[in-house]
């Protein structure tokens, strides 16, 4: 059997990979059958083959998908939560960067007049 | 200038009228009484119907729905093909399959008919917990089949 290589699968365009897809599943419903019958091992080892492509063409699909998503939400401001990094849920809920920034008029001025100094001691 | 001098003279002029006619209607006394007091026929207070409204999201919450895991080769596992099973397809008509736990019988139908062209009669389902098993699944069988599926399905016949 061919082996499936994933940087072929990049390429193709969402109905070819579903149709694949569904070519991979008759496959290996018609290998569980043969599994069930008594096939001839050729057949028995073709199985795990067929598990694995299958999973890399979804795996192919999924990613596809989510790039395109992904792009659509490039420019919006709300984006969907699996979309949004993930990280740890307390660092979501820490303050941004943006947030820690920012100080009071009061404090802006005075670490505008009166920034700390530093001297050098003459010898 | 000028203009903004008129307009605040004018709207002084619009206040004062305006005022006059307020405190004319209060003297005469009719805004005041103008809601009359509820009469309440029940003793309970229900709480009166507010507008609801439809969601309406400022973005999906999963960016897609999740795909379909339950399809009809997730359902349909492997046929049955034991020495009883082969006795139902000749006999009864009958097709045995071993199917998911999750199917239920019109998934089953569906399944049947999608993978293999038949239109099923009647489905009936069991659950088994056989051996080695840690996830029982369904047997299942259903009726109006013919010898040629069968033998698309992989030579079972021929094994009996």
């Amino acid at each position: 059997m061919v082996r499936i290589k994933v940087h072929e699968l990049r390429g193709k365009t969402r109905t070819e990979l579903h149709n694949q897809l569904k070519d991979l599943k008759n496959e290996l419903s018609l290998l569980r059958v043969a599994k069930v019958t008594g096939g001839a091992p050729n057949k028995l080892s073709k199985i795990k083959v067929v598990r694995l492509s299958i999973a890399r063409v979804l795996t192919v699909i999924s990613q596809k998908q989510k790039t395109a998503l992904r792009e659509v939400y490039k420019k919006k401001k709300h984006i969907p939560l699996d979309l949004r990094p993930k990280k740890t849920r307390a660092i979501r809920r820490r303050l941004t960067k943006h947030q820690e920034s920012l100080k009071t008029e009061r404090q802006k001025k005075k670490e505008l007049y009166f920034p700390t100094r530093k001297y050098a001691i003459k010898a | 200038m000028l203009y903004e001098l008129l307009a605040a003279t004018s709207k002084k002029a619009d206040d004062k009228t305006q005022a006059l006619k307020v405190a004319k209607a209060v003297k005469s006394g009719s805004t005041l009484k103008k809601k009359a007091k509820k009469i309440r026929t029940s003793v309970t207070f229900h709480r009166p119907r507010t507008l609801k409204k439809e969601r309406n999201p400022k973005y999906p919450r999963i960016s897609a729905p999740p795909r379909n895991k339950l399809d009809q080769y997730q359902i349909l596992k492997y046929p049955l093909t034991t020495e009883s099973a082969m006795k139902k397809i000749e006999d009864n008509n009958t097709l045995v399959f071993i199917v998911d736990i999750r199917a239920d019988k019109k998934k089953i139908k569906a399944a049947v008919k999608k993978m293999y062209d038949i239109q099923s009669k009647k489905v009936n389902t069991l659950i088994r917990s056989v051996d080695g098993f840690s996830s029982p699944c369904f047997a299942c069988y259903s009726h109006l089949a013919s010898h040629s599926t069968v033998n698309d399905m992989g030579g079972i016949s021929e094994q009996a």
